[in-house]
């Protein structure tokens, strides 16, 4: 490899790379595909939630649709009585935060399978209350609104447009989610998440750590609810459904637990996957789904984002077989599969 | 008067039902550690499997034993295939596992046999029994003694049986188990296939009530983990009693509390659930454990 290719340049090179992509795309591609990005930009920031949760302080949550299905209908509602939209937005963020604090408080002394059940309770009760809640919600047949038109002074699509500001604000909440994963909250989550009795032992509360991971996940959850709204322009109680949070869990795994590029993956995967398996049956996307995530499980645990990790590993395991007797296992990620992965690097 | 008894024996039948999906998850849970998520989607296949033979022409009976066998050994063939890899791993993962055999398996029922709910035969006649006044469904009656004693020969197996001992030889320490010579992978398929097993009878029975489709029972699965979790994760007693107690209560909160209705009823257990976890964490018949760090 030339010496000018160093690690840091070429990632410089990758994000500038992406960065012009991400700018050009919309004015090159039809309404279709910019609808179709703009989605996965929309299920990258949801999946980035539950990440924070799941991944980065290992607690399951199988309730992020929830938080996503309040910020979509708050978003709504603000549309249809005329709220300013920074005003829709902010509260789009801060009521699935206030409804996450407050179940986290609750459910934050739980672990495992009860604390799985009690954020099971939010999509499977929402639903039902999303629809008795008519005169705010529109019932079951949803929200239908028509907003973020571009300003007189854009000569853009509908479609550009939205695909502009829905990226950006996603770009911005993945910003503000890597500096926060990466610094000294980061770290308290991967001490809670690996061992709480060492986290209690350096003064690290447990409790207050989970309880600031699903308040995180939910505030982010609500802001993907908004764009959702931006890019959908309809929700309704399909939206907080319990299958959509298990659909998330699914593309979250498959992506890549506990890692950003991850989180963007597995939003490829979210919106694809049923286009993909459309074009064969669209009874069989549920069947597709469930083996792609159990053949990620067993062969691919990291996920997709550890794809190039895991080839490569495995090149140089069987390299170093050929040259030299080998002792014992390839090193590792063999033996029992963890969703831990090396998400919060040093 | 009349209504509220009809109300808590129909209780007692969703309940029974929710208490026997709740077994199922107690005894994966005892064996391996385990909350199957998938409970639900293997009893559905089994149920499937069932209407399938129904619809070649045979007794419902025959469907039900096929549906079974059927569940038996899909359960154990999950347990050798998929979950053993997941065994004393990570928690997290394990319960991500089991959420992708649940998309899986409901899965492969959907491209069988579609998405569209279809009328599924009752093994009981559809008629009312009078008593004193009080008319209450013979289904209702009849779910709650089939799986009453389901429940019955259960129990004779593990109280009474090698085969039960060996069970919770396995259940209670595996590691020393399988020092006293006990084959424990062997008994852990056993296990699952049993546990499966319970949930096809589960399956058929309430199937002529929600119609056969493969969604049929995610709200069920919803109710059992609640039932599982209030009795305490570690009690098949338990998991039966607040199986019966979420059906009861659930069905009078329906009826008498106007603002929780027929939709919001499913807002019962996990209030229910709440306030237990709250007050006795192990819940309601479960042993407290001390893990050493």
């Amino acid at each position: 490899m030339p010496a000018f290719l160093t690690a840091g340049r070429l990632r410089a090179a990758a994000v500038a790379v992406v960065a012009v992509v991400l700018v050009l795309l919309p004015l090159v591609s039809s309404p279709y595909v910019n609808y179709q990005v703009t989605t996965m930009a929309v299920f990258a920031v949801a999946l980035l939630g539950l990440n924070v949760v799941m991944g980065y302080a290992g607690q399951v949550s199988l309730g992020q649709s929830a938080f996503v299905g309040i910020g979509a209908y708050v978003a709504g509602y603000g549309t249809l009585n005329g709220w300013p939209v920074l005003l829709s937005f902010v509260v789009a963020c801060l009521l699935p935060a206030v409804v996450g604090m407050l179940v986290a408080l609750a459910a934050a002394r739980l672990r495992g399978l009860a604390l799985a059940m009690v954020t099971i309770a939010l999509p499977i009760v929402g639903t039902p209350v999303a629809k008795r809640l008519s005169d705010v919600t529109g019932g079951s047949q949803g929200l239908t609104v028509s907003w973020l038109e571009p300003p007189s002074w854009v000569a853009l699509a509908d479609d550009q447009w939205r695909y502009y500001v829905v990226v950006l604000i996603a770009l911005g909440v993945f910003l503000l989610t890597r500096n926060l994963v990466r610094g000294r909250v980061g770290r308290s989550f991967a001490i809670v998440r690996d061992n709480e009795a060492v986290a209690l032992s350096m003064g690290i509360s447990p409790y207050r750590t989970k309880v600031l991971a699903f308040t995180l996940a939910s505030t982010i959850g609500g802001a993907s609810g908004f764009l959702y709204l931006a890019v959908v322009q309809y929700t309704s109680p399909e939206t907080l459904s319990f299958g959509t949070s298990i659909n998330l869990v699914v593309a979250m795994v498959i992506g890549g637990t506990g890692s950003l590029v991850g989180a963007v993956l597995g939003a490829v995967y979210y919106v694809l996957v049923p286009v993909l398996a459309g074009q064969l049956d669209a009874s069989r996307t549920a069947l597709l789904s469930g083996a792609v995530l159990l053949l990620v499980l067993f062969v691919l645990p990291g996920g997709l984002v550890s794809l190039p990790r895991r080839v490569h590993q495995l090149l140089t395991a069987r390299r170093r077989r050929s040259a030299t007797t080998p002792p014992g296992a390839p090193d590792g990620q063999a033996g029992t599969p963890a969703l831990t992965s090396d998400g919060v690097a040093p | 008067m009349s209504y509220f008894v009809q109300l808590v024996v129909d209780g007692l039948a969703t309940g029974s039902v929710y208490g026997a999906l709740a077994l199922a998850i107690v005894l994966v849970n005892r064996s391996t550690g385990m909350i199957n998520f998938s409970q639900g989607a293997l009893a559905v296949l089994s149920t499937f499997v069932a209407y399938a033979v129904v619809q070649a022409g045979a007794p419902l009976l025959l469907g039900l034993l096929v549906a079974v066998a059927f569940a038996v050994v899909l359960g154990a063939f999950v347990e050798r295939v998929v979950v053993r890899r997941f065994e004393g791993g990570d928690a997290n993962t394990a319960v991500v596992a089991t959420i992708g055999l649940l998309v899986l398996v409901s899965g492969i029922a959907g491209a069988i046999w579609s998405y569209d709910p279809r009328p599924f035969p009752s093994l009981f006649p559809n008629a009312t029994l009078g008593l004193g006044g009080v008319f209450v469904s013979v289904r209702s009656i009849g779910t709650t003694v089939v799986i009453v004693a389901v429940m019955v020969l259960l129990q004779l197996l593990f109280r009474f049986t090698k085969l039960g001992l060996a069970m919770r030889a396995v259940a209670d320490n595996p590691s020393s188990a399988a020092l006293s010579g006990l084959p424990v992978s062997r008994l852990l398929m056993i296990g699952w296939g049993i546990a499966a097993g319970l949930g096809a009878v589960a399956g058929v029975l309430v199937a002529p009530q929600l119609f056969i489709s493969p969604t049929m029972l995610d709200f069920t699965l919803v109710y059992a983990l609640a039932a599982a979790i209030l009795g305490g994760l570690d009690s098949p007693l338990g998991a039966v009693v607040a199986g019966w107690f979420i059906g009861v209560v659930e069905n009078l909160a329906g009826a008498y509390v106007d603002v929780i209705g027929n939709d919001l009823k499913i807002a019962v257990p996990f209030a229910a659930m709440i306030v237990i976890l709250a007050l006795r964490p192990q819940g309601l018949f479960g042993r407290r454990t001390v893990v050493r760090v």
